[in-house]
């Protein structure tokens, strides 16, 4: 009898799919009841003290879809730095080699117990799961996100609701291997261990905070961090602040913090245009670096996934101060 | 007499025109605006340990943008730029119908389906568990 449940529910669900709504960009084409397609890709360019370059920097294809109701899957493949250009020195170089940015799969027990096994975005804060230059405001990246945790996992991370509560989620997650295309990771490792809770207080406000430890492959050096974050989105304006406290046990037998963190305020005129600002911090007491970055934006949009931006940034570092503008798509 | 027709101009005025209905067969009785919502940005899909399966009218219609702007509390661009992100994560948006008849038949068949239909259609098949 379940087994024919089943059946009539696939078979509804294939009739739905005669009725599936029109392409809209953005969205992703429907190819059949088990996969979805889509992809991306950000043009950047950049002006600073030393060169003037250009560069296709992602070029992204990804697949998903439900292979039945309790598992499905993503892969994605991207080729960073595909083409670039440097003015400057009139130079012409680039990478067509694409890699395995993500590659899981999903099993779904229940809403509070979900398990996601491949590899994956590390689910730490709100600026790593949203990491591709069109869903972003700025061009640019926060060092928050780029230097003081692995940006990927190889692993299992078991997630859902916590039972009894209203909305808040919970990501318990491990790496005991090598990543699935060491090439493609800030931070390779064989050992990378967290918690994430993050609460939803409403469509407009939520917060939470991680913890966890890794190992970097090439120095053996052991890393824990706390971290936290917070969030207040009216649509028309919003508040992102996210930070984190990282310690280091170096190979120089020293054990130091790096501080870092950023706050990232947004105004949307109307839902084309919008202007960004965003204050950074970073301080790395181990060998006393220590930056403070201002930013301001303007962002674009003729349609939500078509993303024209352009920021200036302000350096304690001498130098650093650059000015970057993107245009990217999602499709 | 005038009474009478009092109170039936009221209890009109106060029926909710449109219903979020589940299969009478349906083993849960009565959602929450936020249980809705969640089923509906699918990020729940169950109810208790019953699976629940969210289905939309197709294209622009007045009352999808209604159960939208009232019961999700997400306007067309702002629920547009929800599931752009949500397509970078592998999430689709519910299925679709192309009718409330089909609607109501998708719910009538399928054990755990969730829709919403102009109240008038709500018959003896449906459970109604929350009104707008």
């Amino acid at each position: 009898m379940a087994g024919w449940k089943r059946y009539s529910v696939g078979l509804i669900g294939f009739v739905c799919n005669l009725y599936a709504e029109s392409y809209t960009l953005g969205h992703g084409v429907q190819m059949n009841d088990w996969m979805s397609v889509g992809g991306y890709f950000s043009s950047e360019l950049e002006s600073n003290r030393n060169e003037d370059s250009f560069t296709l920097d992602d070029v992204a294809v990804m697949a998903y879809g439900d292979i039945n109701p309790m598992l499905s899957y993503l892969a994605e493949l991207e080729a960073t730095g595909f083409y670039q250009k440097n003015f400057t020195a009139d130079t012409e170089s680039g990478s067509q080699k694409f890699h395995f940015e993500r590659m899981y799969g999903d099993l779904w027990l229940c809403d509070a117990y979900n398990v996601r096994f491949g590899k994956m975005l590390t689910p730490v804060g709100y600026w790593n799961l949203e990491p591709i230059n069109v869903l972003r405001d700025t061009t640019s990246n926060p060092l928050y996100s780029t230097l003081l945790f692995p940006r990927f996992l190889t692993g299992i991370d078991i997630n859902g609701y916590v039972p009894n509560t209203e909305g808040l989620k919970y990501n318990l997650f491990g790496q005991s291997t090598h990543d699935l295309d060491e090439e493609y990771i800030n931070i390779p490792n064989t050992h990378f261990y967290g918690l994430s809770l993050d609460k939803e207080f409403s469509m407009e406000a939520s917060a939470g905070g991680s913890i966890g430890e890794y190992i970097a492959l090439s120095t053996r050096e052991r890393t824990r961090f706390v971290q936290a974050n917070a969030k207040y989105d009216v649509y028309q304006w919003g508040v992102t602040v996210e930070g984190i406290v990282a310690r280091t046990d170096y190979a120089d037998n020293r054990t130091d913090d790096t501080i870092s963190g950023y706050a990232q305020g947004i105004y949307r005129f109307n839902p084309q245009h919008a202007l960004v600002g965003r204050y950074e911090y970073y301080d790395r007491r181990h060998d006393d670096y220590t930056d403070h970055i201002g930013i301001i934006g303007y962002s674009y949009r003729p349609i939500y996934p078509v993303s024209l931006k352009g920021e200036y940034q302000w350096h304690s570092q001498s130098g650093e101060d650059r000015f970057l503008a993107s245009f990217s798509v999602l499709f | 007499m005038k009474a009478i027709l009092l109170m039936v101009l009221v209890a009109t005025m106060a029926a909710a025109d449109y219903s979020v209905v589940i299969s009478k067969k349906t083993a849960f009785s009565a959602l929450s605006m936020q249980q809705i919502r969640d089923i509906y940005l699918q990020k729940r899909h169950s109810v208790g340990d019953k699976n629940a399966i969210a289905v939309n009218i197709l294209g622009h219609d007045e009352v999808r943008e209604i159960f939208e702007t009232k019961v999700l509390g997400m306007d067309r661009n702002r629920l547009n730029t929800y599931w752009i992100k949500q397509h970078f994560q592998g999430v689709t948006p519910p299925l679709t119908q192309p009718s409330f008849e089909s609607v109501k038949t998708f719910i009538v068949n399928v054990e755990g389906a969730i829709g919403y239909l102009p109240s008038d259609m709500v018959d003896s098949q449906l459970k109604v568990v929350y009104e707008f």
